[in-house]
């Protein structure tokens, strides 16, 4: 597997404190890697450090190419024009202009229609979308966005969600944020830090995996009465079987926690799937980051 | 010429962004109004003194004046350089750029020049005034002229490095006016010594020394070394001053 990034016991430290202590891990090319972690973690640190803002105290990161960095704050001079800005950002990159693939950027990242507008005038959701297009206006392989989302609307957050799936096509994009339902939907891996300590790095699917000492299973059925319940709670290894009767839907839904790790879904679906129960739906609770994060602050 | 082209591309977007913004048009303002006055009032009296020559008692005095309130306005100019950039966390996105701090420096101090020079330039009216009434030193014009454009060369430099120390307009402007106005004071002081070796080491060390040679008419050599060192000088203290958020 090619890596983009790969850092090694990477030390930070400020006069009096340790911003980042000893942290490893890498990103995959090609990939969206999510970076989450509590404010005050380290995450700016570290993704300062990636664009080489600011030097490593200690240990060793290797960036296989051009990196394109979104800062927390879009650095946008508020009184010059989004084409003219990016006129401006892409000669000091290039040192000549190439109007195509200004308009290549606008049109990539939605600014077309406000490219003659200042900066300093458009709602914070398009500032962000300039701060990314200043980011990727030099082709860079590698895009690190901090907290790309952070203070937009719903309907800017979704935008700029698939503006960075579409960026997944060219570019390896490693992204911070606080939206746990955005890493979710969007990375294929996720590293956690806290306190300047990575938690954990890798798979989301295997991260989320672990999680999970026992199974959740959700299921909505026509009737279920007391003398199934007993019957279910006997013949599976089953913590506790939760019965709501639904009264606007008239049906009922169960919510049952299973002993272990063992996976008994089949066997449970072979049981409620009875004519005298009836079936409606079944799904299995995942766990998800949010528990991760509640976690990490206990 | 790659090195240069850069340089260039920064000065010009500073100078559209100053020029689109209403401080240097207020300054000019300002500047041309005392200047204006000043130059009216020294001609006046010209008349009356029988004894001075045009030069002595208009074009003398007036490029002192002119010196004088470049130390209040450079500062204002230059305030923003770095301070700006700072504040609205631009300085990040030039530092990561293709260009070395050493071609920030220059974009940003050719683009304030500039500007100190576009406000100069409305002096050259009186020049022209003077033309009229048959006036014919413009040796000592042209190097006064020369003169000034050496000091607020030198003001800029001291404005851009008390920039880059801080993120506060304010503070940037204030300091660069103790700087020039404290060198300028060094000249005095010097009066209290009887050393006659220290008073003139302490004299050649402020700007108002050579400057004064230039509006003589007089061109030294060792004012032109003295102003490039100046000037290299405070680059370096600049660049020093960028570098040291990686120290």
């Amino acid at each position: 597997m090619e890596l983009a990034i790969e850092i090694e016991n990477l030390c930070k430290s400020y006069p009096g404190r340790m911003a980042l202590d000893n942290i490893s891990f890498s990103v995959k090319k090609g990939s969206i890697h999510g970076f989450l972690g509590p404010n005050g973690a380290g995450k700016s640190t570290t993704m300062k450090i990636l664009s080489g803002l600011i030097p490593e105290t200690s240990g060793r990161f290797t960036v296989n190419g051009k990196v394109g960095f979104l800062p927390e704050h879009p650095p946008v001079y508020p009184n010059m024009s989004v084409y003219d800005y990016l006129k401006f950002v892409f000669s000091i990159y290039a040192g000549a202009v190439n109007e195509s693939r200004i308009d290549e950027v606008m049109s990539k990242t939605g600014l077309t229609d406000v490219r003659s507008r200042l900066i300093g005038n458009l709602s914070k959701g398009y500032q962000q979308r300039v701060g990314i297009a200043q980011a990727i206006i030099h082709s860079p392989e590698i895009i690190i966005l901090d907290e790309p989302t952070v203070g937009l609307d719903p309907v800017a957050i979704a935008d700029i969600r698939s503006l960075i799936l579409e960026l997944k096509k060219e570019h390896t994009v490693l992204f911070s944020s606080h939206q746990l339902h955005d890493v979710e939907l969007l990375c294929s891996d996720i590293t956690l830090i806290n306190r300047g300590e990575i938690v954990v790095s890798g798979a989301i699917e295997t991260i989320l995996g672990s999680l999970k000492t026992n199974m959740v299973l959700k299921a909505r059925v026509q009737n279920f009465s007391d003398e199934q319940k007993k019957k279910l709670m006997n013949s599976f290894a089953i913590d506790a079987v939760d019965v709501a009767h639904d009264i606007e839907q008239k049906n009922t839904q169960l919510k049952i926690a299973t002993k272990g790790k063992a996976d008994i879904r089949a066997e449970l679906t072979r049981f409620l799937v009875a004519p005298e129960i009836g079936l409606l739906e079944f799904t299995e609770e995942r766990g998800d980051l949010e528990d991760l994060f509640k976690r990490i602050h206990e | 010429m790659i090195y240069t082209k850069k340089v260039m591309i920064l000065a010009r977007k500073e100078l559209k962004d100053s020029f689109s913004s209403p401080l240097i048009y207020v300054l000019c303002g300002l500047f041309s109004l005392m200047m204006g006055w000043l130059f009216f009032n020294y001609l006046i009296q010209s008349t009356q003194m029988t004894t001075t020559t045009m030069t002595q008692g208009v074009i003398t005095p007036i490029f002192g004046n002119i010196n004088f309130i470049f130390v209040f306005l450079c500062p204002l100019i230059t305030m923003r350089s770095f301070a700006e950039e700072k504040r609205q966390f631009t300085l990040d996105l030039l530092l990561r750029s293709d260009l070395t701090e050493m071609q920030i420096i220059l974009g940003k101090f050719i683009s304030n020049v500039a500007m100190v020079l576009f406000m100069l330039s409305l002096t050259l009216l009186f020049p022209l005034i003077l033309s009229f009434s048959g006036y014919s030193d413009w040796g000592v014009v042209w190097s006064s002229y020369l003169g000034i454009v050496l000091s607020v060369m030198a003001y800029t430099a001291v404005g851009l490095f008390c920039s880059s120390l801080t993120d506060n307009q304010i503070v940037a402007s204030l300091l660069t006016f103790c700087i020039l106005l404290g060198s300028m004071l060094m000249v005095i002081s010097v009066n209290a010594t009887n050393n006659y070796l220290l008073a003139l080491i302490v004299q050649y060390t402020t700007i108002p020394f050579h400057y004064e040679g230039f509006t003589r008419g007089v061109l030294k050599s060792y004012s032109f070394v003295y102003f490039i060192c100046y000037l290299v000088f405070f680059f370096l203290l600049t660049l020093k001053s960028l570098q040291s958020r990686k120290w």
